[in-house]
């Protein structure tokens, strides 16, 4: 294990006990504050470290990646709500239906490869985006209204929820950095037709990889729908939240194991600060900085040849 | 039968705006092989621009569309000149990224100016409609529908009868074999580019005149945009219009029979599924996509 990784690992470990500090300073930090912006951070990260096994290791952009975090958003949503399923099951569900989904799509939307496919799959978002705005058990356009979080470590729930799962993605990233399953990912992102040609069955691991990338990303919706309380269409399939997690990917390094967490803090802290100081120029000022991050590091993806 | 002909006619007036609108998309993916995710910004741009003329000078948005499409023209060169032109060695999605941040600037810069209120611009001839018998069809959609053929037919004629426009084509066709016939590419996608940027802004006159804008309609347009692209196939302004009845069609039947709110929905499936499973489009224009 490289030193880096090690590094990140110590970084998870001392993340996992911020809570315990912020309560131990007790007034003198916004303690409240800094969870929600690290939480935010987290969040991102797991986002970006899922795209980065489909596009870092395997070289297929899923611009609209996000669908499956939409996709378990309102499972977990409509499962709590509606069936009254428990908070945990609730977002496992969601991701492994995100898991479903794609492994059942995958083969077919596969088939497209560089900025074909990535367009497909943001049609596929924009598209379920409209679809759960129509339904009547979603909620419509108006979204599902989740009950407050209360119990057992309240104020910290979401927040460890948030670590475990970028932990996990995390290790999952270790996983196919170095592993059999990893280099025939990586096969396929060099030379489709050459993986293919020297035995690597390149649907079902192109379909393994994009089905990963959604069962993380579910995960992640799950959690966020307990999390903010309050999930609609325009939140969830939300083009900017893909958009973001590229950038991120871009700013730390695609097709490394600790690149996607690096770029995720990084963007996270800059919208942070941005946020509070510009509100207006917000949006201006993220837009400048997608053109900027793709004009500078052009050669985030270039793993991921077309 | 008499409200089915109403559709139909309601169809073709839409239809042949989105040909229009779409033309600029579909030039510069098929001679730059550049999905411009601003695209719709840029149209969102010129209605703007036509809104600030019509309100500040008085100009009626009909007289400012060659000030749009200078205007247009200017910024798809500069655009480029800078941004895209240095992209051009790497992976194409990379390009699609930059868009979506252009797309961004662009949205939340009108909203910085014009906020996020519906606009439109009320010209006198807004409100007037012909009867023709029980069929009735409304000045402005008219005068849109003219406008857009016009300008079709203009750029059809500068396509497959000037040099430059027969040095696009060629360009599009295939890279290299137009080099070494001693066509500079560069130069080519400097003035597709500005070419595409300038039916963008224009087309956003026509946008203006047929309904209320805010600054975040950019992203339905360019979805619109890419939808007429590829029903009708790439390289060809024909196909362009094949694939601008197709979408006004659908979206004025999907509106009618199923409900307006379902008509995004069906608009973004097809277009799935045409890139899946036709991608050559109804009309074939070859495509870099294809394997």
């Amino acid at each position: 294990m490289g030193k880096h990784e090690r590094l990140t690992l110590i970084f998870f470990a001392l993340l996992l006990f911020l809570p315990v500090g912020l309560s131990a300073v007790g007034e003198l930090l916004p303690a409240g504050y800094l969870l929600r912006v690290v939480s935010s951070a987290l969040m991102l990260t797991s986002l970006a470290l899922a795209q980065n096994v489909l596009l870092g290791y395997t070289g297929y952009p899923a611009f609209g990646g996000i669908a499956f975090f939409g996709i378990g958003s309102y499972t977990a949503g409509v499962l709590s709500k509606n069936l009254g399923f428990p908070l945990l099951l609730s977002i496992l569900a969601g991701g492994v239906l995100s898991l479903i989904v794609a492994i059942a799509i995958a083969p077919v939307l596969m088939r497209l490869r560089s900025h074909y496919f990535a367009i497909a799959t943001l049609a596929l978002q924009l598209a379920l985006a409209e679809f759960v705005a129509n339904l009547e058990f979603t909620g419509g356009s108006y979204g599902i209204n989740l009950p407050i979080y209360r119990g057992f470590l309240e104020g910290y729930l979401f927040y460890l929820l948030f670590w475990a799962v970028a932990l996990s993605a995390f290790l999952l990233n270790l996983y196919v950095d170095r592993s059999v399953f990893g280099y025939a990912l990586k096969a396929i992102r060099e030379d489709e037709l050459a993986a293919e040609s020297v035995g690597v069955n390149t649907v079902l691991f192109k379909s393994l990889s994009f089905g990963l990338m959604a069962f993380v990303t579910g995960l992640t919706g799950g959690v966020y729908a307990f999390w903010i309380t309050y999930i609609d269409p325009s939140s969830t399939f939300d083009p900017l939240l893909s958009v973001k997690t590229f950038v991120a990917l871009l700013l730390g390094g695609v097709g490394t194991t600790v690149g996607p967490i690096v770029g995720a803090f990084s963007l996270e802290l800059i919208s942070e600060v941005v946020w509070s100081r510009f509100l207006e120029l917000h949006g201006i000022i993220l837009g400048a900085l997608i053109v900027l991050a793709v004009l500078f590091l052009p050669r985030g993806v270039v793993g991921a040849k077309g | 039968m008499e409200l089915f002909v109403q559709l139909v006619v309601e169809a073709l007036l839409l239809g042949s705006f989105y040909a229009f609108m779409s033309l600029g998309f579909s030039l510069t993916w098929g001679v730059l092989n550049i999905l411009n995710l601003a695209y719709g910004s840029f149209i969102v741009l010129g209605s703007y621009l036509a809104y600030t003329l019509y309100t500040g000078l008085g100009l009626d948005p009909v007289l400012s569309l060659p000030l749009s499409g200078g205007v247009g023209f200017g910024l798809g060169v500069f655009l480029q000149r800078t941004l895209i032109h240095r992209l051009m060695n790497f992976e194409p999605f990379m390009v699609l990224i930059l868009t979506f941040g252009l797309d961004i600037l662009i949205s939340h810069t009108l909203n910085l100016f014009f906020k996020a209120d519906i606009r439109s611009i009320d010209v006198p001839y807004a409100e007037g409609s012909f009867v023709f018998g029980s069929i009735i069809l409304s000045e402005v959609k008219l005068v849109v529908f003219f406008l857009a053929v016009l300008l079709t037919l203009l750029l059809f004629i500068f396509l497959r009868f000037t040099w430059t426009g027969r040095a696009i084509r060629a360009v599009a066709l295939d890279r290299e074999g137009a080099q070494l016939v001693g066509i500079n590419p560069s130069r080519v996608f400097l003035i597709a580019s500005g070419i595409g940027t300038g039916i963008a802004l224009s087309s956003g006159n026509l946008y203006g005149l047929l309904q209320g804008f805010t600054p975040f309609d950019g992203g339905s347009l360019t979805i619109k945009a890419f939808l007429v692209s590829i029903i009708g196939g790439l390289g060809r302004v024909e196909s362009a219009f094949v694939g601008g009845l197709f979408l006004g069609v659908l979206e004025i039947f999907v509106s009618f029979y199923v409900g307006e709110s379902w008509k995004l929905f069906v608009s973004l499936i097809v277009m799935v599924l045409v890139l899946l499973f036709r991608p050559r489009g109804l009309f074939g224009g070859r495509y870099y996509g294809e394997a």
